[in-house]
């Protein structure tokens, strides 16, 4: 269970998030879009604790990330956009050594390494030095790495980036079959039509406010759009924040 | 296989709860980077053995000629001293003075070193964004990342020290237990100014992470007036009995600001002259010995607290600091063409368009970057300081003979330097622009002409501020006054010197770019960059004697003892060919720099202008 409460994080006068309320249950997959500079990343690192919040509290199923960083990292699975992989290790080097950090035994890293291998094909390239990986390829070993522990919190920061289609769809039933598992699933993206086939609920955030926060049938119903896709009631939520700001700055520029 | 069964493997390898993650003690952590080091080094080995075996034989070769040529310079200069001075009491309080002296000036310099490595390494590289986020604990990141810092930062100590060490304990008798100390005091020692240089670096991030640069910038310059300073009193006023016992003497008192008790270099330097005394009674030696142990004692004991220093300061502020730098964002910048820019645009208004857009475009780089120019004139203002205080090679007859050899040994200085800089900062440049191939490489140009801009911005930007220095040099030392000749022969071969260090560095960095590595440093320190640095000391070399030489004996008179010992030998049939002591040798001299520079520029830029238009990015 995520819980971010009154969660604000400012670079110099810049608030990159601002007052942001989240609670995200158990077992939910959490798609959480907006566009660049929306403050996206920004939670993400909060959360999986490259940045301190500026104001207010991250809860990682009851543990308070701030003051008990180690706790709850051990919880935590992460995919970045681009993953770091140590270049002169193997893959299997590289999730031996994840799971030695997460304090696996060896035997429970031999056993969850050989089911990572087969669940994302990386049997044929597992034993090569990672500096000869494609992006794919360095992806799928980083979703690896990140379940090898079984989290109980799974945060992706633009998880599809450099997908192939095939690997792309294994992504996506993985992800919900993890959400069903009971493990809790907060994906940032921009390709709306992935958070609109998976997602069990989202969020849209601009400008470090949360605009929206329910099902795509929930905001078609709160904008009072029919049946639109997600991108057209996306871009509709977005520009009526950019129309409501824009006025604002020109009148100060004005003043 | 089918998606969906993938999708049930994964799945039933990651149930949710409960976790099988465990809290993992320290000793295991420590166990499990330590591993993780070792898989990485092997890796490393492997690979350089199998793929890179010529490459680990060059750089074997040449840094075992370097240390050899090392040690001969220290023993040389070690009997030297033992002639100069026949009072042992002098000789090795001189000796302890150069020690203090030289440690402490390490230990400036590591501790500088190591903070800027430090910053680098726990603050800017994407692998400890990959760390943090994983249940280790911040200590233990910055002990593993500060050890890295430490191999990193004191290699060029063990390469610089072992030579000197080791010829004093050879030219001074020392007993055996002397050398087998030699490692451990010098370990310890480095640990203590790279603690140091870790712990600024963490606290300048956590207390002042806006002022970063500047507290760096401000340390340096506060450094540099220091240094400077204390070369101006220490050796600026005029001295006639140079080398003399009484010079000797004379030193020794300026030296002694070195010799404070508190300093680990004191320490060392006290450890090692105790271990080395050649003490003929038994009994004394084992006096000796032990106020040597105890030296070494002090030194282990203060490296081991500097590293609970740096570790206890790691669990305190790394991670704070690392979100509080993070957090900053950098100021947008609004940039405009600055006179520079203009004038660098009338001067080469000459250019083909397309060669002065490239040329600009590096220089405006180039001037944004003050890592880059920071450098570049903080080792060019030293040598300056340098060349002012070589005016008191005037005052005197005895230092006269030296002023022929002064001027030239500038000229090599000068070329070293450059030599450094473009090994650092143009042999890295294509390997870069390799990465930017997605712009330049589809531009309708010729890549020969991005070639030849960057050897122009190379050549441009390193002549001016040489041939400055050269002329600097040459004022100071009368040179422009006695013998306007030999200040233009010096000009040129300065010039041949620029031209021919800049068409190296562009020439080997385009036929071996580094085109995955996006950091410049580690693609200068690679093997690419390494040779160039070895062909440029040779070239140096080749072009300095074959000017100096001739000139030498020009101005001195011909070698009539040296032609009187060669006769009958191989010399005798170059020498009267050659005829050193002429006009006509030094003319001959002058147009050999001008072959050797002809072929130094152009030999390199033609291999690699053909690597770059075959290069496949």
């Amino acid at each position: 269970m995520i819980q971010l409460e009154h969660l604000t994080r400012k670079y110099g006068d810049k608030v990159a998030v601002s007052d942001l309320h989240l609670e995200i249950p158990s077992g939910q997959l959490f798609a959480c879009l907006g566009p660049n500079g929306a403050g996206k990343t920004t939670t993400i690192k909060m959360m999986v604790g490259l940045l301190e919040p500026t104001a207010g509290r991250i809860q990682l199923c009851g543990i308070d990330a701030v003051q008990e960083r180690r706790e709850a990292n051990r919880l935590l699975g992460f995919v970045p956009d681009q993953p770091y992989l140590y270049e002169k290790l193997s893959g299997r080097e590289f999730l031996e050594f994840v799971g030695e950090l997460f304090g696996m035994d060896a035997r429970h890293i031999a056993a969850g390494i050989d089911e990572q291998v087969e669940a994302f094909e990386l049997a044929k390239f597992v034993d090569h030095l990672t500096e000869s990986y494609s992006h794919g390829m360095k992806q799928r070993l980083a979703f690896a790495a990140a379940l090898l522990h079984q989290p109980r919190i799974l945060v992706l920061d633009e998880p599809m980036v450099g997908l192939d289609p095939r690997s792309m769809r294994m992504v996506k039933d993985l992800l919900q079959v993890v959400a069903r598992r009971g493990t809790t699933v907060f994906m940032s993206t921009h390709t709306l039509s992935i958070a609109e086939e998976i997602a069990d609920r989202i969020g849209v955030i601009d400008r470090g406010r949360l605009l929206f926060l329910g099902t795509v049938r929930e905001l078609r119903a709160h904008l009072s759009l029919g049946d639109e896709s997600l991108e057209h009631l996306y871009l509709r939520l977005t520009e009526s924040v950019a129309e409501e700001v824009a006025p604002s700055r020109l009148g100060a520029a004005g003043e | 296989m089918s998606a969906t069964t993938i999708t049930e493997q994964a799945a039933d390898a990651a149930p949710a709860a409960p976790a099988a993650a465990q809290a993992i003690g320290v000793a295991r952590e420590a166990r499990v980077f330590r591993r993780l080091r070792v898989r990485m080094l092997r890796t490393v080995a492997r690979q350089v053995l199998s793929e890179a075996r010529f490459r680990v034989a060059v750089i074997a070769v040449v840094s075992i000629i370097f240390w050899v040529g090392l040690f001969i310079v220290f023993a040389e200069g070690f009997v030297f001293l033992r002639s100069a001075l026949d009072n042992q009491a002098l000789r090795a309080q001189t000796v302890q003075a150069v020690y203090n002296v030289f440690f402490l000036a390490l230990t400036v310099m590591l501790t500088m070193s190591s903070a800027i490595i430090t910053y680098g390494n726990l603050f800017r590289g994407d692998e400890i964004a990959h760390l943090l986020t994983l249940p280790a604990r911040a200590e233990r990141i910055v002990l593993f990342k500060f050890q890295e810092g430490v191999v990193f930062s004191c290699w060029g100590f063990m390469l610089l020290g072992t030579p000197m060490l080791i010829a004093y304990g050879v030219t001074s008798a020392a007993p055996w237990y002397y050398y087998a100390m030699i490692l451990p005091f010098m370990i310890s020692f480095v640990l203590i100014p790279t603690g140091l240089g870790a712990l600024l670096c963490l606290l300048v991030v956590y207390y002042l992470p806006a002022l970063r640069l500047y507290a760096l910038v401000l340390a340096g310059i506060v450094v540099v007036a220091i240094g400077g300073a204390w070369a101006m009193l220490t050796i600026g006023s005029p001295t006639q009995d140079m080398l003399t016992p009484d010079w000797f003497a004379q030193m020794l008192g300026r030296l002694r600001f070195a010799e404070q008790r508190l300093l680990p270099s004191w320490w060392l330097s006290s450890g090692l002259l105790e271990a080395a005394h050649p003490v003929n009674d038994p009994a004394n030696r084992i006096f000796s010995w032990h106020d040597s142990l105890w030296f070494l004692a002090t030194l282990s004991a203060n490296a081991l607290f500097a590293q609970l220093l740096v570790v206890q300061a790691g669990a305190r502020y790394f991670r704070a600091g690392y979100s509080g730098l993070q957090g900053l964002v950098p100021a947008r910048r609004r940039v405009r063409k600055q006179w520079v820019d203009r004038l660098a645009a009338a001067l080469m208004g000459w250019l083909p368009r397309q060669t002065r857009a490239l040329v600009i475009k590096d220089l405006q780089v180039f001037r944004r970057d003050p890592v880059q120019w920071s450098q570049f004139a903080i080792f060019f203002g030293l040598l300056a300081l340098y060349f002012v205080n070589v005016r008191r090679f005037n005052y005197g007859d005895p230092m006269r003979q030296w002023l022929t050899i002064v001027g030239f040994m500038n000229l090599g200085v000068v070329g070293l330097i450059l030599s450094t800089f473009t090994t650092r900062f143009i042999f890295p440049m294509i390997s870069l622009e390799g990465r930017r191939f997605w712009i330049l490489g589809t531009a309708p140009l010729e890549r020969s002409r991005i070639l030849w801009a960057k050897f122009l911005f190379a050549a441009l930007g390193s002549v001016i501020p040489c041939s400055l220095l050269i002329l600097l040099s040459d004022i100071m030392l009368r040179v422009v006054e006695r013998s306007p000749v030999v200040a233009v022969i010096h000009q040129l071969t300065c010039l041949v010197l620029c031209l021919g260090l800049s068409a190296m560095a562009v020439g080997l960095g385009a036929r071996l770019p580094n085109l995955r590595e996006p950091s410049p440093s580690k693609i200068a320190a690679g093997f690419g960059g390494t040779l160039n640095l070895i062909l440029n000391m040779v070239y140096i070399l080749a072009v300095v004697l074959a000017t100096a030489i001739p000139l030498y004996y020009w101005i001195e008179g011909a070698p009539s003892d040296w032609q009187r010992a060669a006769s009958g030998t191989w010399l005798s049939m170059i020498l009267p060919w050659i005829g050193l002591g002429t006009a006509g040798s030094v003319v001959l001299g002058v147009v050999v720099t001008v072959l050797l520079g002809a072929v130094g520029t152009f030999v390199p830029l033609w291999i690699g202008i053909r690597a770059f238009e075959k290069l496949e990015p």
